[in-house]
């Protein structure tokens, strides 16, 4: 498909084709999806009920799935950010058709990581104890704690980022509202907030825009950065790295790369947005998850050197064990899925195959939850402290609160595919109007 | 609506939903209207008594608090324990909480158990007594456990109105061939007592003395009076056996042994000492008497019939002649098989050869368990059943439906028609549960008596709380049936001071009230003197027959009694099934217990199931692989698998008595429970263990050390302290173990007090008594077997056991518990501030902050955190245990030990009423104050003068994991051991 066809009625039309009444097999799907959402409620409700022990977490292993479903989601976050807000500001003009859809990814993956911890309580019904409210007994949070910190970085970047989504979409939502009928257009106009075009809402918008995306950049790296020192700030062995921070940031951009390419190569087919996202697009997403594979598996290799160099007797076993003890075969499953099946994306025809490129974005989600687990299991379930040593499998109802969280993301982003416009039409109209030198950067 | 109403509605929302979600308090806060005179509403009182979980006696305080016991102590006056107490001591409180404890008397009819009144009951059996009595002799009979004089006198007594003398004492464990062997050569029939800690040498062939070999409590700590290490030297303890019990891992070198061959390698060395010249002094019969049963057993015959290392007989050798103080023990508790006998004799005649004095033999102070029958004495009272008319059988806390082999047809002589047979046990066990009338009498901690655990002593028991199920005193009931309204005493208490006063022990009224407030009459004479068996006779010798060679076909199987359920009656308690065997750390199942070359060749490994087959019956059983049993015997503890015996007993583990051979040993009259040429097969299952320890070896890392006798004294090769692990100085948990080279940031203030604690892993048996101690003063929870299999055991203070990866079975003990870190890792990753380090440097939860990220656990490298996963339970009356000064946690909430901050606080308020400091040693934690080998020393480390920071100067001192800067408060001194 030629750019050349490409028109600004065009983007309009291809974009709003996607808001039309959805067929029963999209609501199928919904109702399945908000079924999961169900379950993974009631286990919850369950689990607040009866106590945390219904999950499967134990004593050394104290942190299990929901932890490592945390991590995994604010990992998915992160490129979503990465893509709309570092590559906006680099001029990267191949990110504007997939910014939108990434974008809502993280705002989703925020949110769904956002309740993990809240599950994880023992006592969630005392969770007020984390904010620093004013008491009467002056008992303020334990700023040293990295959980203290988490909830400021994850808060922070929950607000920053749906605002730099909602901005974003601003010019769009008036869009779909000069196009919409009947209720549709009350809601649009009430959402779109009383956008007209001028002049001076440009001006304002672009501007704004800018500021977001220059406040969202640091948070990309700040936000993952303080998820590790929940772990590089222990003593457990294993955990305490200062390789942990950008080790964590370069595995968040990995996995949420990954996640963006499983959401958008179904989206481009259903909503035909071959126009838009090129496959040009989708191979620099793949030629970026090489970089971040490569930088993943280097944080791999450096921690085995730093276990061996550190000669320390707690360090080296720790690391052995992860590779051949009882979690060796996850501990595998990461490595190759995070360091050496992305290295596939060296060979043109595989990052332009779509089923390629599909196949192994799983793979590298799959490595990342993994990644996650030999992490958050390993380093206790080993400590230092060999007469406790144990070992951990999730229960049941850790399984139904997984499924409800991946049922709330996919939901979620399903409403949204058909609810909103999944493709900023400003930006490829920007993209447009610009010429298609910014649209060929990268390619 | 008004700003006051919606508040007022508001509030109530909060409150029901808060109360909705969280443990509601007990209704009723005083469990007392009106207090008795000597109780203060809140305040604890201290009743003196005596411990009767074991026939060994110990001296016991009993902690009430508004009505109810709540914790159990050693009496510190008592002469046998010394303060000290075991951990089954310390589960009595659950015999009288527990759940399953039968509340009313019941009537056995054709349709079940019908409870029926007190009055009805008593009458029955005054019927039924009297009934027997009329139609003739001995028709009336009664088995009871070791009791008192009082309690077996009136038993005499009673049984002598229904025209009868049929009085049995049962225990499982009579120790039958010690008891002949004594008499054999000590011409007395009894079980005297042994001064361990005067010996400087110390060879046991098997006897359990720190588990349940005659007094255990007494025994560990005399043991650790000659084998802890002072002014530089120590005893030397070698123990020879085919299983290493926990007693044999606290030896310095246990000698595995084939089994049945302790006799051999006791008359082997009688033979060396012969030779040696040792003996010169003693009467010329029996030195000729001797020479001659020895004569065979040279070296090579003992090495070649017991399977022991030649250069370790000749270590032992050695040492036994260098040694100035040698005291040989005889045989375990259990383990009784072939050739015990002669293993108990020759052990005898070792010691009189070695000493002629006996010194360090008490004959004084003999242990009462020396009354039970014979087992084949019980055997013969149940054919007797069987055999003769009887109409009545009365028992009296004796279970020998488990304790006794199936073959023995304990059962059909229990269930025979005519018999009527009336239990007066409080639990629904296998025996009482074949019972006609079950008449549930109050239990010792409710009652009057004595039991003196040393014969020379009089140890009084008096009613420590009020009776949980009304139940009279067995010595009542008696009086009642069998005199009516001619009793001779009023009631027990009368009958038991005045037969007191007949014996000349006490004198009147006053008397009596000193022994109950002190626990009894001590004043043991002193004894400077042994007084020696008048003679030694030399007719020993026909009991020693040639012992043949050892039957190396088949395997071995041994029965080993277990420190935690002795013979099967701490089996209801759910303590003792949650804290796991010393050795195996395995909690709730009974494994058996295989060398890995056994296991090897059988292509068998840890946790299959296999059916272990004998001639008297078969069991399955999983596997545990351990080097401390001889390759090709299989060992399993007695004290599981019951039939009944409530919840936490009943279908849990196994019972090894079906293995065991229904025979006696004919001269002694000691059961077996060793039984040769077992055959063992694969069943195909697995059963995971319940093991709370993770890896058996430490992997190198800084955690129970040990130090060489010999090196004690030389300077530490590592003279220049550095920052990693085997170099890291040590750093006291106060201002002065803090380095600006070291450390970020500032240390605590610590003015007035510091609490520490110091743990000499030289004195650490690995008992387990802190552990139960622990659960019974902090109200831990119990989760369980499925609890201890998802690893959520609860305990705040375990015995951590280590092997030595070079030599699998040196074991070292250490406890583990919250190390109250100055410098905690704990604490600085709460969101909450709920792990709060005080003032005092005590690392304190607040319960009601913690919100349960879990971090902290995490966090800990010592993982001494423990979850409130559930809430736990505590089925009704077990609750009215719980401590009240301690709060019962709930679900979604961490905790861990607290240094029992509940007892620093207590001693905080008498030492403000007094205006004072708290003195050094005032505050004992349960687990300082239960520990029977003075492991723990607690106290305050600002103190210069204080004994805990005396301690810590010792070279031995270091801190677990110490290189992590943590600065621990708890500080280790290294285990020391020797090579024979």
């Amino acid at each position: 498909m030629g750019r050349s066809l490409l028109t600004y009625s065009e983007i309009d039309r291809t974009v709003l084709d996607t808001l039309r009444p959805a067929s029963r097999g999209y609501w199928f799907l919904i109702a399945l999806l908000a079924l999961g959402v169900l379950v993974g409620a009631v286990c919850w409700a369950y689990q607040i009920a009866v106590g945390i022990g219904v999950g499967g977490q134990n004593h050394p292993v104290a942190w299990g799935t929901y932890l490592i479903n945390f991590v995994f989601w604010v990992g998915i976050a992160h490129s979503g950010t990465l893509i709309s807000a570092i590559l906006h500001l680099f001029r990267a003009g191949w990110r504007n058709p997939i910014a939108r859809a990434a974008e809502t990814m993280t705002v989703f993956a925020v949110c769904i990581a956002g309740l993990f911890p809240f599950i994880h309580l023992g006592r969630v019904w005392m969770v007020h104890y984390m904010l620093p409210y004013p008491n009467q007994r002056t008992l303020w949070p334990n700023f040293q704690s990295p959980l203290v910190f988490d909830v400021v970085a994850i808060s922070t970047y929950l607000i920053v980022s749906s605002l730099f989504w909602y901005t974003g979409m601003l010019p769009d939502l008036a869009t779909v509202r000069d196009k919409a009928k009947g209720y549709r257009k009350k809601i649009f106009t009430l959402i779109s907030l009383g956008w007209t075009g001028r002049h001076e809402q440009w001006r304002h918008y672009l501007r704004g825009y800018l500021f977001f995306a220059a406040l969202a950049t640091p948070l990309v790296i700040s936000v993952h950065s303080v998820v590790s020192w929940d772990f590089a700030l222990g003593v457990v062995p294993g955990w305490h790295s200062t390789i942990f921070a950008p080790y964590f940031v370069a595995g968040a951009i990995h996995s949420g790369l990954a996640m963006v390419l499983t959401l958008l190569i179904p989206m481009r087919k259903i909503f035909h947005y071959e126009v838009f996202i090129t496959r040009n697009v989708l191979e620099n997403i793949a030629k970026t998850i090489v970089l971040t594979g490569l930088i993943v598996g280097y944080a791999y290799m450096i921690e085995y050197f730093l276990a061996w160099y550190s000669n320390n007797i707690v360090e080296q076993e720790s690391f052995r064990w992860r590779a051949l003890g009882e979690y060796s075969i996850q501990f595998w499953i990461m490595v190759v899925c995070n360091s050496i099946i992305p290295l596939f994306f060296f060979i043109k025809r595989i990052r332009t195959n779509l089923v390629w490129l599909f196949c192994i974005s799983i793979l590298i989600n799959i490595g990342m939850w993994f990644e996650r687990f030999v992490i958050i299991i390993g380093g206790v379930a080993h400590g230092f402290i060999p007469s406790v040593w144990g070992d951990y499998a999730p229960s049941v109802i850790e399984y139904g609160i997984m499924i409800g969280s991946f049922s709330l993301f996919f939901m979620l982003f399903l409403l949204f595919a058909k609810h909103l416009p999944s493709v900023s039409m400003t930006e490829m109209k920007e993209t447009l109007s610009k010429g298609s030198s910014q649209v060929h950067v990268g390619s | 609506m008004k700003r006051r109403t919606f508040l007022k509605i508001a509030g109530m929302g909060g409150l029901s939903i808060a109360t909705g979600c969280d443990s509601r308090p007990e209704k009723t806060l005083f469990s007392q209207v009106r207090t008795s005179d000597d109780q203060v509403a809140g305040r604890a009182t201290w009743y003196a008594s005596t411990c009767r979980e074991c026939p060994a006696g110990c001296g016991i305080l009993a902690k009430n608090i508004d009505g109810r016991i709540i914790k159990v102590e050693g009496n510190p006056m008592h002469p046998i324990n010394k303060g000290k107490l075991c951990m089954r001591g310390q589960a009595a409180l659950q015999g009288i909480y527990n759940p399953d404890r039968i509340k009313t008397p019941l009537l056995k009819e054709k349709n079940g158990w019908h409870p029926i009144s007190l009055s009805q009951a008593q009458n029955l059996l005054k019927e039924k007594a009297q009934m027997a009595s009329r139609r003739g002799q001995n028709r009336v009979r009664m088995l009871t456990e070791v009791a008192g004089e009082g309690l077996i006198g009136l038993f005499r007594e009673a049984l002598k109105r229904w025209d009868s003398d049929s009085l049995l004492l049962f225990e499982p464990y009579a120790y039958e061939s010690l008891k002949t062997a004594n008499e054999k050569i000590f011409g007395l029939e009894g079980l005297v007592s042994y001064r361990l800690q005067e010996a400087d040498f110390l060879l046991s062939f098997g006897a359990d003395f720190l588990e349940t070999w005659l007094s255990p409590v007494e025994y560990a700590r005399k043991f650790k009076q000659m084998h802890a290490l002072k002014n530089g030297e120590k005893g030397l303890f070698v123990h020879v056996s085919p299983f290493q019990s926990m007693t044999g891992a606290n030896a310095d070198l246990w000698v595995s042994c084939a089994p049945g061959t302790e006799a051999t390698i006791a008359l082997g060395l009688i033979h060396e000492a012969l030779k040696e010249g040792r003996g010169v002094d003693l009467p010329k019969n029996i030195r000729t008497t001797l020479e001659k049963v020895a004569l065979p057993y040279n070296k090579e015959r003992v090495i070649e019939s017991s399977g022991l290392v030649p250069e370790i007989y000749e270590r032992i050798i050695t040492r036994l002649f260098r040694s100035s103080k040698p005291l040989i023990l005889g045989t375990s508790t259990g383990g009784s098989g072939n050739h015990t006998l002669q293993a108990n004799m020759a052990t005898n005649l070792l010691n009189f050869v070695l000493d002629p004095s006996l010194t360090l033999i008490d004959f004084t102070n003999r242990h009462r368990i020396e009354k039970a029958a014979r087992r084949s004495d019980v055997l013969d009272f149940f054919e007797a059943l069987d055999r003769n008319p009887t109409d009545l059988l009365m028992l009296n806390n004796v279970n020998p439906v488990h304790s006794l082999t199936e073959a023995s047809q304990v059962r059909s002589a229990l269930e025979k028609e005519t018999l009527f047979v009336v239990s007066f046990s409080n639990f629904m066990d296998e025996t009482t549960s074949l019972a006609d009338l079950i008449l549930p009498v109050s239990l010792p901690l409710e009652t009057w008596d004595e039991y003196g655990g040393w014969s020379s002593i009089v140890s009084t028991l008096q009613p420590t709380m009020g009776g949980l199920n009304n139940g009279p005193h067995l010595g009542d009931v008696l009086l009642e049936a069998a005199w009516g309204s001619e009793k001779p005493a009023k009631n027990y208490q009368t009958y038991l001071t005045a037969l007191l006063q007949r014996s000349e022990k006490i004198r009147g009224e006053k008397d009596w009230l000193k022994a109950l407030q002190v626990g009894g009459i001590f004043d043991v004479p002193a004894q400077p003197n042994p007084s020696r068996p008048e003679k030694i006779s030399d007719g020993f010798d026909i009991l020693f027959f040639p012992i043949p060679k050892r039957d190396k076909s088949g395997f071995v199987f041994l029965a080993t009694p277990s420190i935690r359920f002795f013979d099967g009656r701490g089996a209801n308690k759910s303590w003792l099934c949650e804290i796991p065997s010393p050795l195996t750390k395995v909690a709730w199942h009974t494994p058996v217990m295989i060398h890995p070359d056994t296991l090897t060749t059988m292509k068998v490994k840890q946790g299959d199931v296999i059916n272990i087959q004998s001639q008297w019956g078969n069991i399955e059983a999983p596997v545990y692989e351990t080097e401390g049993v001889r390759p090709g015997v299989l060992a399993m503890e007695i004290g599981q698998g019951h039939e009944a015996y409530g919840r936490y007993a009943e279908g849990i583990g196994l019972n090894p008595n079906a293995l065991l051979s229904p025979d006696t040993e004919p001269n002694s009259g000691a059961p077996r429970f060793t039984v040769n040429g077992v055959d063992i097969t694969k069943t195909g299952n697995t059963l995971k263990l319940a093991r709370t320890d993770g890896s058996r070896i430490q992997h190198g890392r800084k955690i129970a050390l040990t130090t060489d006798l010999r090196t004690l004294h030389q300077p530490e090769t590592h003279s220049t302290p550095g920052l990693a692990m085997h170099e890291f100085p040590l750093t006291l948990p106060i201002p002065e173990g803090y380095d600006r080279k070291r450390d970020f940031y500032p240390p605590h203030e610590h003015n007035t007090y510091r609490w520490a604690m110091t743990v000499d892993l030289d004195r650490c048996i690995g008992c387990g008594a802190c552990t139960a101690a622990c659960y019974a003063e902090n109200n831990v929870g119990v989760t369980g077997m499925q609890g201890v299999l998802q690893q959520r055991e609860m305990a705040w203070l375990w015995i951590e056991r280590y092997l030595d990866p070079e030599q699998m079975d040196k074991i070292t003990f250490l406890p583990m518990l919250c190390q109250h870190c100055d410098n905690a890792p704990c604490e600085s990753v709460c969101p909450v501030y709920a792990p709060h380090h005080s003032k005092e440097g005590l690392n304190n939860q607040i319960y009601n902050r913690c919100i349960g990220t879990r971090f902290c656990s995490q966090n800990c490298p010592y993982k001494a955190r423990r979850f409130n996963w559930f809430e736990w339970e505590w089925p009704d009356p077990l609750h009215l245990q719980l401590n009240p000064d301690v709060t019962v946690r709930s679900k979604g909430v961490m905790e861990k030990c607290s240094f029992c901050v509940q007892r620093i606080k207590e001693a905080h308020g008498r030492a403000k009423d007094e205006t004072r400091q708290i003195r050094d040693g005032e505050v004992k934690p349960a687990c300082v104050q239960t520990c029977p080998t003075g492991v723990f020393t607690f106290g305050n480390l600002v103190d210069k003068e204080s004994r805990v920071r005396k301690m810590v100067e010792d070279t031995r001192a270091y801190q677990v994991m110490g290189y992590l800067n943590t600065k621990p408060a708890v500080i280790y001194l290294k285990k020391v051991v020797q090579e024979v």
